[in-house]
């Protein structure tokens, strides 16, 4: 046989720069992470510490429900990679593979636990790419950015009507310390959170103020990859926030929550201590409020009940910090680089207000926290991708049922409003609750 | 052959059009490295490429009708699992199409007989916590937690857990084969009915050919279903705590509780081990390499570089660590019992307890594959070897040795004789050498590190498991059969005769070696010409 080579055998990957920095506007920042990831798959299964057997096995939606290699984040990372060498383009499934994922942040700390990759930034960046290169975010997308920039929220709705919701006997205050931020979906389609959450205030003797033109946080202009307009959000909203002299942003969506503790800092190279104030979910601020004694679960609440946590809530919400530097030898980076693992989600919080409500039996489903499985309604998913969205929903469900729970409760309208379609939609027998309406019944505001 | 409109049709009508693809983007995501386990070096480069096709079938039949179609048609096509196993089992001709197994993920147990039945596409965490809650456990090593238990008991599948049963693969119970003509072989009692509860006759044992000591890489067929055998553990519940990174096993330390020992020398820690096994006691009993213990300890990357820098040849010569998991199987009485034996050996052979904690971090769910990346990127086990306690820990200081003439561009490990442990309560001794490196260096050195480790194995006499596929077929037959090379092509070509499963498996390295042109000056054995190009 001949012993010359049978083609040019040459260094095909990229050598990473020694500058780098988490900056999603620039796919080649990701080039190291995408470059060693090892197939592991620790980005689709549940951590095997929790794995609970043979039924629920994975968190990934994207890749438990399109089963290729593609819709895990494995897939997703060599697909990057050889977008980002400029050896694969953009086709109509590439678009498909990289929008039909919830960005739920499952991978990212499964990858975490072995290998410490920016998966989730990574296909952010991803995202961000497909903009850029005039490919991207799919055409429903790009109905809702066409909402938000001419009704400033996300449903085209009448924005005069957003403060509807306010409950008779309730008056924001002009200033105050905190500031509700309600969000579009608790404004314009879950009154019911919105008013539950103003009742906890007024019940707690907390006086809140509203945005005085509050508008959309931009979730899914970020999520899909639109950075320019989401950046011009971010910078406009935080404004108005610091112009109130709040000190604390309160809100009762998750999705929300994440946008300004993290995306809205990554938007503006800023870390979330520098945003002059504090950001917090209201899962937090009532946790703290019973600790101090000023709030107290009296209401009997007969039933078997299950948390769902909200991935915004949870992995995602680590708090930013800018990060540049440089890569050297084995991947090290200098200076050091603390990273977003997900450890710092509020898992606790909800859990202590549940199980404060007498009688509730709050039982754990065998996907909890950093493990759970995605509701699909958020970052984009269920307006371009509605069927992941169904299935994730119902997948979810499915372990619902498997617990007994009669009642299933979340702390986001986007997860509350994806499971109550998928509940009416098969049938189930499954009560589901946003949070602050719990709250609000046991505290009997 | 490319994979014609025509045939991708019929493939298309075997499994429906939701599970198959040609898109290059699907084929882009099942590309072999450039990250992961062998992934970045020479073979993975010279060797490997992205599939024309993905197929995902779901039933056996459906895998024997797709094998029946491409052998027909000629399309070359490689089984994958979970594709964790780096280049050797990725796509290494154009066009090929890859039968991704994870579909077939079913999942039987038999509590009363003790076993579990599984697909290929079943991985190793969610068996494991089903033996549990039923009493029982399974030992499944190699990859880890989330690598197919059938690809893992083909390919590797030592583990800790080893220390009481021997090799895994001797757990294998009845087993289904597609052969790459389509046709079906069933062994063990499956031969007979559907009951899969034996691994021996009266069917064919093919076994052997099926993974020999570390596998075939699919190149004799498919395996679609296999039994494995569980053992029985102790009752109570291993709680999983903590958040990611940070999760561990609760251990109920009356019934399970690790110890570490610091032993004065290495002759007190291969004694140890040897006594461990003598009396009968423990559930696992390794060697801990001092570079795993900074990976356990290390926040992160730049940790791990921080604390294995104040390392040097002397702690790393001086540091005798033996991990043994103690396991009450039957009573508290009994782990109490097999506690005093412990340290009765231990009290006699100077080893000193030191503070563990009372958790399982990696091995009995995860065997070995959480974080061992994280300090570099770069990975590859060289060599396995299987011998007696005494002679297996011969091998790691002949590799340390070796290794550093190939330091750089392998990590500076300060002489680290890799790491071994007992299995068959000690009648076996077990030994392993891992290497590391920064897949951004010129890796040339490391491929020829792969290819020398042989050579060494050849010339010290080791018994090394690391042969077939894993190295060229032409240097190693001759020396360890001396034709057994012969004898598997002769196998291969009767169960293969077109070579259309995996090509061109098992004689891949011996094509990258004529490949490779920095391989060419490490061939000093002969090969025919006509090997496959």
């Amino acid at each position: 046989m001949s012993k010359e080579p049978k083609k040019e055998l040459k260094v095909r990957y990229y050598k990473p720069k020694a500058d780098i920095k988490l900056d999603i506007s620039d796919i080649q920042n990701f080039v190291y992470d995408m470059s060693r990831c090892i197939k592991c798959k620790g980005c689709h299964w549940v951590d095997h510490t929790y794995m609970p057997g043979t039924k629920f096995m994975t968190r990934c939606p994207s890749g438990t429900k399109y089963e290729f290699d593609a819709y895990q984040a494995a897939g997703k990372m060599r697909i990057g990679h050889a977008m980002a060498e400029g050896v694969l383009d953009w086709n109509d499934k590439a678009l498909e593979v990289i929008y039909a994922c919830t960005l739920c942040g499952a991978c990212d700390v499964g990858c975490k636990r072995n290998l410490d990759l920016e998966v989730e930034l990574t296909l952010e960046s991803l995202r961000v790419k497909a903009v850029k290169d005039g490919k991207g975010p799919m055409p429903a997308h790009k109905k809702i950015a066409d909402n938000i920039s001419k009704k400033k929220n996300f449903f085209a709705a009448d924005q005069k009507k957003r403060t509807d919701w306010m409950p008779k006997g309730i008056t924001p205050a002009k200033k105050a310390d905190v500031l509700y931020f309600v969000g579009c979906s608790a404004s314009f389609v879950n009154p019911e959170i919105a008013q539950s959450t103003v009742k906890i205030l007024k019940s707690s003797g907390t006086e809140f103020m509203l945005m005085p033109d509050e508008e959309c946080c931009g979730n899914t202009i970020f999520s899909v990859g639109m950075l320019d307009e989401a950046r011009e959000i971010a910078k406009r909203n935080v404004e108005a926030m610091r112009k109130t002299g709040a000190k604390t942003l309160l809100l009762s969506c998750a999705e929300g929550y994440r946008m300004w503790k993290v995306d809205y800092p990554k938007l503006m190279n800023i870390s979330t201590d520098e945003l002059g104030f504090k950001v917090v979910h209201l899962v937090e601020f009532v946790d703290e409020l019973m600790k101090a004694g000023k709030l107290k679960m009296k209401k009997e609440f007969n039933t078997r009940m299950t948390y769902h946590d909200s991935c915004s809530l949870g992995r995602l919400s680590d708090k930013w910090t800018p990060w540049e530097g440089k890569r050297g030898w084995m991947g090290c980076v200098e200076p050091r680089l603390k990273r977003r693992r997900g450890t710092e989600g509020l898992y606790a919080q909800p859990r202590n207000i549940l199980n404060a409500i007498p009688g509730v039996d709050l039982i754990e489903m065998p996907r909890t926290r950093e493990n759970t499985f995605c509701c699909g309604a958020g970052r984009g998913t269920k307006e371009a991708f509605p069927e992941l969205a169904n299935f994730a929903a119902e997948h979810r469900l499915e372990e619902v049922k498997y617990v007994g729970a009669e009642t299933l409760v979340s702390s986001c309208p986007w997860c509350k409003n994806k499971f109550a379609q998928a509940v009416k939609a098969n049938g189930n027998d499954v009560q589901v609750l946003d949070i602050s309406e719990v709250i609000c019944a046991s505290i009997d505001a | 052959m490319a994979i014609s409109k025509n045939i991708y049709k019929v493939l298309e009508a075997i499994v429906g059009p939701e599970y198959i693809s040609d898109d290059p983007v699907i084929n882009e995501s099942y590309r072999s490295g450039p990250g992961g386990y062998e992934n970045g070096l020479g073979y993975e480069r010279v060797m490997t490429t992205i599939p024309g096709c993905v197929i995902l079938p779901r039933t056996t039949e459906e895998v024997q009708k797709i094998v029946k179609v491409c052998y027909r048609n000629e399309v070359p096509y490689v089984p994958y699992a979970t594709g964790f196993y780096g280049p050797r089992s990725h796509p290494h001709v154009e066009d090929a199409l890859i039968i991704d197994m994870k579909r077939m993920n079913d999942f039987i147990l038999d509590e009363k007989h003790f076993y579990v039945e599984v697909g290929p596409g079943m991985v190793y965490s969610p068996i494991q916590e089903e033996a549990m809650k039923h009493g029982a456990y399974v030992v499944i090593g190699g990859g880890g937690a989330q690598a197919s238990a059938i690809a893992n008991l083909l390919g590797d599948g030592w583990s800790p857990l080893s220390h009481r049963i021997c090799l895994p693969h001797r757990r294998i119970l009845g087993t289904e084969l597609v052969m790459p003509d389509g046709e079906i072989v069933r062994m063990g009692s499956l031969a007979t009915g559907d009951d899969p509860f034996w691994g021996e006759g009266p069917g064919p044992d093919l076994r052997g050919l099926l993974r020999g000591f570390t596998g075939v890489r699919g190149c004799l067929g498919i395996v679609t279903r296999m039994a494995i055998k569980t053992l029985p553990f102790q009752p109570e519940r291993l709680v999983p705590t903590g958040i990611s990174p940070n999760t561990a096993l609760a251990l109920p330390e009356k019934r399970v509780k690790w110890v570490n020992f610091i032993m004065p020398s290495k002759k007190e820690q291969v004694a140890a081990m040897v006594e461990i096994g003598r009396a009968e006691i423990a559930g696992a009993v390794t060697k801990v390499p001092l570079f795993w213990r900074a990976i356990a300890k290390a926040e992160d990357k730049e940790h791990f570089w921080e604390l294995w820098s104040k390392e040097n040849e002397q702690t790393v010569a001086n540091t005798f660590i033996v991990r043994v998991l103690l396991i009450g199987y039957t009573s508290e009485e009994q782990m109490e019992y097999d506690e005093h034996v412990l340290n009765d050996i231990m009290a006699e052979l100077n080893g000193k307890p030191t503070r563990t904690k009372p958790s399982d971090e990696s091995w009995i769910k995860n065997a070995d594959s959480a974080g061992m990346w994280l300090m570099c990127g770069g990975y590859v086990s060289v060599d396995y070897i299987i011998e007696t306690l005494s002679q297996s820990t011969e091998h790691g200081p002949a590799y340390a040795d070796l290794k550093k003439k190939y330091t750089p561009p392998l990590m500076p490990d300060y002489g680290d004789p890799g790491w071994f442990q007992s299995f068959e309560c000690g009648h076996e001794g077990y030994s392993e050498f891992l290497i590391y490196w920064d897949q951004d260096d010129d890796t040339n050195k490391v491929d020829q590190f792969y290819l020398d480790t042989s050579k060494m194995n050849i010339k010290n006499r080791f018994y090394t498991s690391l042969l077939g596929p894993h190295q060229p077929m032409y240097l190693t037959g001759p020396k360890y059969g001396p034709n057994y090379h012969l004898y598997f092509l002769k196998i291969k070509n009767e169960f293969d005769p077109k070579w259309m499963s995996h090509p061109p498996v098992p004689l891949a390295h011996d094509v990258f070696v004529e490949r490779a042109p920095w391989m060419h000056n490490m061939k000093d054995w002969e090969s025919p010409d006509d090997l496959p190009k």
